[in-house]
């Protein structure tokens, strides 16, 4: 098995040895961002955990409830990474049509191949999934036996999870296409995520912490109630786990132990039989192109070059492209469903807030909110924008030469992706802004006024996308959502959110005498106009800054760009 | 029509080209030659502007790559080694978008694109994705989309990778008849005997420096080699003992 796992593990070893000090630098703020979201999940488990355990009778039921909740979540996330890696790993290796050529054995084959799929899906769920466990144990005080013990109960989960995908991905690229597969099962992937996320919100967690709701805890609870059976793995190590941290050390935990190795144990064995009888005829089958024919459709066609007629033709060459591409991507167009989700939860979440029931003045709760919201839809636009206007340079991948080698330029690419990307975010921007400001009842100067800085904020935040994603592009990529996944779309996330927050914060200065001004009948005074005007002239040249500085940065780092 | 002027890259402390003139005349095809890591394809990158000289410039019919690419991209036609296209285009929506990247007008772009489908014999892939084609097919579409401007100079790396034999016939006959028509080609290769067949002169390049140029005869002459053929001419003027020792173990 290791002659076969031996040139990746080479391939790691030689990436970590020939490091520089931009290598290192860029591991080092990897790390720190990792070790940013470990503590947060840390945090946030342990203060909920703890403010459970404060709930007599129902306490540890509840934070029962949360781990079984939270291992199942991650038993259903491995078996979705699982068949997408499985696809790539025993279909899609490059490889692999080095390794079928020679006299390979096909039980080390099979076996380095599951533990390839079984580490690449779950070291990240294996990573941010101990902070977790961490913090049932440090809540419930629990010794070195409990750490040993998830350990044993995570390796036979994770197996079982691999074994699980592959064998669906065997099945089923004997029957159809694996490229087409891994396109589809990544769409399931997302909806599962915007599912579990948009059902997450509906189902109000905030009521858990509303003390005049408390009462109807046990309504709540038959709400929560997570879909569990018995023969589940995942409740297997809920099992195992709530005997350590609800009862006494091992208690009743010792069949659904034996359950979760033996379970792992066989899969592998019987997969091993699936592999032997099926592998070759599936590999075989994925090794088949499939022709894809497209039907001219001419009204697609007249409606798009009526859209983009006013452009010079080499621009509307490449918005056509993009346009094309993107709608026939399923990687690319599923994204719109996490916009949607983001659009419909963050409405949402303002046509519920209690604004009467808050101590604070009404008017004065809905300048704040409203304000606040101006920074809250700069990081949803952020956010969107990692996943669009970030990756749209690195989305040219290996045929970046045809752009770099014709007429158009660098300059004019980066231009045409940086309007096109513009365009598309000031709408959501806008729609996110007017309609939250609509519901908080805003009237229609701050409106205005609101729209225009959001505005402002979206052409720096889609220039810092365009402009950090030509500085570190990814043209090799097998999904478009790892693009923004290394140091590039961090430090575009940071830049990003700090540009965000200054123009906040520099707004919050003027608004906040104006609005008192507006309170109190008093005219402004000349020294506050003066304020007024340096923060108004900060903002627009901050904003100027943003537009412009990353966009120059990014095509002077990519004209200098020399393998692609 | 092609100039080179003392064209040096360097990548860190490795000079891959160093101080290469060459000029190719309209209307002719030129071949260039070199062993692996010679530095062709670096050479090849700066000419057709998709890498900057360390030093140097590259002229195409008097523009400066480097000072007005606009102008001398538009005279260009670039055909990689490797066809990485848009593969979620058709073959037809891909010659459309090449059309439009080098300014064709509209009402050219049609009746143009069905002329090269059919010189290339893929009327019938058009409205296919490109993900679905063969390698070869790429490949064909590739040099579609680089003659759809009808450039005046075609630069080519390794024309023949990925093409069968009616493909590679039609290619060679197709760069005499665009050099016939006044366009030029530089075409690098690895296949001595279609440099032989198709180029008026050969250029050959070993580690960075152009060791050798000129028609068969000329090269003759500079290798002292009474041969025929471009394969002895090539091991003379690069040295064979390299080739000897791996032919020798070989036979072991």
């Amino acid at each position: 098995m290791m002659k076969l796992l031996y040139p990746r593990l080479a391939q790691i070893r030689n990436r970590l040895k020939h490091r520089n000090s931009r290598t290192y630098a860029k591991t080092l703020i990897m790390v720190f961002f990792g070790i940013f979201f470990w503590a947060a999940i840390f945090i946030v488990f342990y203060r909920v955990l703890a403010y459970f355990k404060g709930i007599e009778i129902v306490g540890a039921f509840l934070a029962a409830k949360l781990l079984s909740m939270v291992i199942l979540s991650f038993f259903s996330i491995l078996i979705f990474s699982n068949i997408i890696t499985a696809l790539s790993v025993f279909f899609m290796s490059e490889e692999l049509q080095l390794v079928t050529a020679t006299p390979y054995d096909s039980d080390e084959l099979y076996l380095s191949k599951l533990a390839e799929t079984v580490i690449i899906s779950s070291w990240m769920v294996a990573l941010f999934s101990l902070p977790v466990f961490l913090s049932y144990g440090i809540i419930f005080r629990q010794d070195a036996a409990y750490y040993f013990m998830v350990l044993l109960t995570l390796i036979p989960l994770f197996v079982i999870s691999g074994a699980l995908g592959t064998a669906v991905a065997l099945g089923l690229v004997k029957s159809f296409p694996a490229r087409r597969l891994k396109d589809i099962f990544f769409l399931l992937a997302l909806f599962l995520f915007v599912g579990l996320y948009s059902m997450f919100r509906f189902m109000k967690p905030e009521r858990l912490v509303d003390p005049d709701t408390f009462f109807t805890v046990i309504d709540y609870l038959s709400v929560l109630k997570a879909p569990t059976s018995p023969f589940l793995p995942s409740q297997w190590v809920t099992d195992v786990l709530s005997a350590f941290l609800f009862q006494k050390h091992g208690q009743d935990s010792g069949f659904s132990f034996a359950c979760l190795w033996s379970t792992a144990l066989a899969f592998t064995v019987m997969l091993g039989w699936c592999f032997r009888r099926i592998f070759f005829d599936a590999w075989t089958k994925a090794q088949e192109a499939k022709t894809i024919r497209v039907k001219r459709w001419s009204f697609f066609n007249r409606l798009l070059e009526g859209v983009l007629s006013p452009l010079s033709p080499p621009l509307r060459a490449i918005v056509d492209k993009d346009a094309r591409s993107f709608l026939r991507d399923t990687a690319q167009w599923s994204q719109l469903f996490i916009l949607l989700a983001i659009i419909v939860i963050y409405l949402y979440n303002f046509s519920v807030l209690p604004l009467d029931k808050s101590p604070i003045p009404t008017r004065q709760l809905q300048n704040i909110l409203s304000f606040l919201n101006l920074g809250l839809a700069g990081f949803v636009i952020t956010a969107v924008a990692v996943r669009f206007a970030f990756p749209a340079i690195s989305l040219e991948g290996e045929s970046f030469w045809i752009i770099k080698s014709s007429p158009v330029g660098l300059r004019g690419l980066i231009r045409c992706k940086f309007w096109m990307n513009c365009i598309l975010l000031s709408v959501l921007a806008e729609v996110l802004i007017i309609c939250s400001n609509w519901l908080l009842g805003v009237d229609l100067v701050m409106m205005l006024l609101y729209a225009l800085t959001v505005l402002l904020m979206t052409f720096g935040i889609t220039s810092l996308g365009i402009g950090i994603g030509a500085a570190f592009p990814r043209f090799r990529y097998e999904n478009i959502a790892q693009i923004p996944t290394g140091f590039g779309g961090l430090l575009y996330m940071m830049l990003a959110m700090l540009f965000c927050v200054l123009i906040v914060v520099v707004e919050a200065l003027p608004l906040q005498m104006y609005l008192a001004a507006v309170e109190s009948g008093q005219p402004l005074r000349p020294g506050q106009w003066g304020i007024i005007a340096s923060c108004i002239v900060f903002i627009f040249s901050l904003s100027a800054a943003a537009c412009i500085v990353p966009m120059k940065i990014g095509l002077y780092r990519l004209s200098r760009l020399e393998s692609f | 029509m092609i100039r080179l002027e003392n064209l040096t890259k360097k990548f860190s402390s490795v000079t891959a080209v160093n101080g290469i003139s060459l000029e190719i005349k309209q209307g002719e095809i030129f071949g260039f030659l070199g062993p692996n890591g010679a530095g062709k394809t670096t050479t090849i990158k700066m000419m057709a502007g998709l890498i900057k000289p360390t030093a140097g410039d590259v002229y195409i019919q008097n523009w400066n790559i480097s000072t007005h690419p606009q102008q001398a991209k538009q005279l260009c036609g670039f055909i990689p080694d490797r066809p990485f296209l848009y593969g979620k285009l058709t073959g037809r929506e891909f010659l459309g978008f090449m059309a439009r990247l080098y300014n064709v007008a509209a009402l050219h772009i049609g009746p143009r694109t069905n002329q090269l489908f059919e010189l290339f014999e893929m009327t019938d892939y058009g409205d296919d994705l490109i993900e679905s084609y063969s390698h070869g097919m790429k490949q064909r579409l590739v040099m579609a989309g680089a003659l759809i401007h009808k450039p005046v100079a075609l630069i080519v790396d390794e024309p023949m990778v990925g093409l069968d034999p009616r493909g590679s016939r039609l290619v060679r006959r197709l760069f005499r008849e665009l050099c016939n028509g006044g366009a030029t080609v530089f075409m690098s290769t690895h296949t001595l005997e279609i440099a032989e067949e198709m180029c008026d002169r050969i250029g050959i390049i070993q580690d960075g420096q152009l060791i050798a140029v000129g028609t068969m005869k000329e090269l003759r002459a500079a290798s002292g080699s009474q041969a025929e053929r471009l394969e002895p001419i090539f091991f003379r003027l690069t040295g064979d003992e390299a080739l000897e020792k791996v032919t020798d173990s070989l036979q072991l």
